[in-house]
């Protein structure tokens, strides 16, 4: 009599056995809780003390977000699980059937590669959901203090924190099944993590293609996702680069291969990624899902500045460490690429801090031209408001009529009550029973 | 005598400067049982992992019922039981026993057939990886067993075994054998093998010295050394020593 289970749902529920079996697992769901605990409690705290609890005065306007106060914080802990926990779950669950000999036998049955690493990755999804459960206790809890949860930013962070885990997933599988020994993988994996951080650091002392770079790495994007906005271009080069790695860990399975031809084959699928890739960073539609629209200009300087047609060509005079570029970056030309079709921004600079070209006469400038013969205009001034005025300026419009869609926050003077004995006591001793639990139903 | 099920033509794989099997040439006939015999060393496990397709081979061909054979054709008529391997360590005999049969297409009706013929069921309850080498020695033979591939190789199916346990192991595959199944298996410790085998095939640093029955041995090795005369209980042994 043969099964009525397929071998793939076979091969899921194994994947999951193994994984219900994998202290590693047990570690990461025992830390989890009071990693997103101490997050948690300390946001939730300084939120309430900001908020006027204590007897301190009331704070007002953007620092009210939810989003900002609570959600980014909380979930930071989380981005530290995927980057330091996740990887040796999912080494041990790729690496463990090389290890035991266990691949051997599997492979021998005619089921593609593509479904077994699929099988793999369908289980660590599923672990890391649950390994997320902290998460979404914190999310009841801030509800039952009357806290505010604006579903659709709180959505976005989700899906970063996803696509941060994939990207784990992915790379720590590739990296099991080409090395030889789980603990180069886990080298590998780490090695790579910390390379991401060295982009960022040179993004932001360089500038240039490095600053371009430095927006896809795993902590750029998951820190655009807690602002509420997501980027197409970044999700699709998650999905392809997550989509990579598992190709690359399923072309490492093929044993009977020989070595030279998976590794042409991971290279030709590396470049057409990378092509993938590079094509994708030209895609601009994106959503600001922040209940504060921290990623957007006002509705009504939006509606402006859509009708303006012309491209929009900058030149700024400012070095890559320069706070004043940092700020003309992230609050006016992040948004301005969101709702103007052309932006071409160019930055100017002999160095990267820009101490020693101070005295430059140019040096502070941003030139702004509208169209291609428009008459360029210099302001050295770099907040939101002088910006669009210039621009407006150039384009002969008239500034819109200041609207009232002012976000006012939600306040909210409340400690965090029971959380310490959620995240430090019930959490860790359900982990504990549950592992328990397991480990005696499974023999 | 029948076709051939599988033709293993001139077959050469090499680790980098370390040729580990030279233009290696033999076949397997359906529903014998057919020893690998050679020592440590010799190219057993190689052979069989390119039979399986678990290494890549350099040259030569491998034909199955007279036809190259393809990745499909092997992972639906070949199963391979490596030796030294602990798969599956936290899982339960039980469980793996039937993980075996329904992952790979096998009779979950088998099951318990082969654990009492394989005196497993005191162990079913166990983890794969507490049991002791012998034990999951005959773990691993009953997951073989119950695959239902028609051709099974087997490395070293008798390693870790006692005496009493190696007798009932062969015994067991001989049966098994004679439902109509296929086995090659390799084995290094030639009184097991002539105890077991129909067939035999001794492979010696790489190179197929000999290939056929015991029989047909005795009498080639008496052919290429006529001062041959091999004490019945150490036929199989004398021969090898006469032929490698």
């Amino acid at each position: 009599m043969r099964s009525r289970k397929g071998p793939f749902l076979w091969l899921v529920e194994k994947e999951w056995r193994e994984l219900l079996s994998s202290r590693a697992w047990w570690v990461l769901l025992a830390v989890s809780g009071p990693l997103v605990g101490v997050s948690f409690i300390s946001a939730v705290r300084t939120y309430a003390e900001l908020s006027g609890y204590g007897g301190g005065t009331e704070g007002v306007g953007e620092a009210f977000s939810p989003l900002v106060g609570v959600w980014a914080p909380t979930f930071s802990a989380c981005e530290l699980a995927a980057a330091f926990l996740l990887p040796f779950v999912a080494i041990r669950v790729v690496a463990g059937d090389r290890q035991s000999g266990a691949m051997k036998l599997e492979l021998q049955q005619p089921l593609s590669v593509l479904w077994r690493i699929g099988a793999k990755a369908l289980v660590l999804g599923a672990a890391w959901l649950v390994a997320s459960a902290p998460a979404a206790i914190a999310i009841l809890l801030w509800r039952s203090y009357g806290g505010a949860v604006y579903p659709p930013e709180l959505g976005a962070v989700l899906l970063g924190h996803m696509l941060n885990a994939g990207l784990t997933i992915a790379l720590a599988s590739a990296a099991a099944s080409v090395t030889d020994h789980p603990s180069t993988a886990a080298i590998v994996t780490l090695s790579v993590t910390v390379g991401t951080w060295i982009v960022n650091f040179i993004a932001a002392v360089q500038g240039g293609i490095w600053e371009r770079a430095a927006g896809y790495t795993p902590t750029a994007i998951v820190a655009q996702f807690q602002h509420g906005l997501v980027r197409l271009d970044v999700v699709l080069i998650s999905l392809a680069l997550i989509a990579l790695g598992l190709a690359i860990a399923a072309i490492g399975m093929h044993l009977g291969v020989p070595a030279r031809t998976r590794a042409a084959e991971s290279i030709v699928l590396g470049a057409l990624t990378a092509a993938v890739v590079f094509a994708c960073t030209f895609l601009t539609p994106s959503w600001d899902l922040s209940e504060n629209r921290m990623n957007s200009f006002r509705r009504s300087d939006e509606a402006v500045l859509r009708q303006i047609r012309q491209p929009l060509r900058i030149v700024a005079h400012l070095a890559a460490e320069d706070p004043r570029r940092v700020d003309l970056e992230q609050k006016v030309f992040s948004k301005l690429r969101r709702v103007m079709p052309r932006v071409d921004v160019r930055y100017v600079a002999a160095t990267s801090t820009g101490l020693f070209e101070q005295a430059s006469a140019h040096y502070g400038e941003v030139w702004y031209r509208l169209g291609e013969n428009g008459v360029p205009s210099m302001n050295r001034i770099t907040t939101v408001e002088s910006v669009l005025e210039t621009i407006y300026g150039l384009a002969g419009v008239e500034p819109p009529v200041e609207s009232g869609d002012i976000f006012r926050g939600h306040p909210l003077a409340v400690p965090p009550r029971r959380a310490a004995a959620v995240f430090y006591g019930i959490w860790p001793a359900v982990v504990v029973a549950g592992a328990v639990f397991i480990w005696r139903r499974q023999s | 005598m029948p076709e051939p099920m599988v033709v293993v033509d001139r077959l050469t794989k090499a680790y980098g400067r370390l040729t580990a099997l030279a233009e290696v040439s033999l076949s397997i006939r359906a529903g014998e049982v057919l020893g690998l015999i050679g020592p440590n060393g010799a190219g057993k496990t190689t052979l069989f992992e390119c039979l399986a397709g678990v290494l890549p081979y350099d040259a030569g061909e491998i034909l199955l019922d007279g036809a190259p054979l393809t990745g499909e054709a092997r992972t639906s008529r070949i199963f391979y039981m490596p030796d030294g391997i602990a798969p599956w360590p936290s899982q339960t005999l039980k469980w793996t026993l039937d993980y075996a049969a329904g992952f790979f297409g096998g009779s979950a009706a088998a099951i318990p057939g082969i654990v009492r013929r394989l005196d497993l069921g005191p162990l079913l309850g166990s983890r794969i990886g507490t049991l002791s080498k012998g034990q999951r020695k005959r773990a691993l033979l009953a997951v073989g067993m119950l695959t239902p591939h028609p051709l099974l190789l087997c490395d070293e199916p008798f390693d870790g075994l006692d005496l009493r346990q190696t007798r009932e192991v062969g015994a067991a595959l001989r049966e098994h054998a004679a439902a109509g199944r296929t086995l090659f298996l390799s084995i290094h410790q030639i009184p097991d093998a002539a105890r077991v085998c129909d067939r035999f095939v001794l492979l010696s640093a790489g190179r197929v010295c000999a290939e056929g029955t015991l029989d047909e041995l005795i009498h080639r090795a008496r052919t290429l050394h006529p001062e041959h005369s091999a004490h019945p209980e150490h036929q199989l042994e004398d021969v090898f020593l006469a032929l490698t």
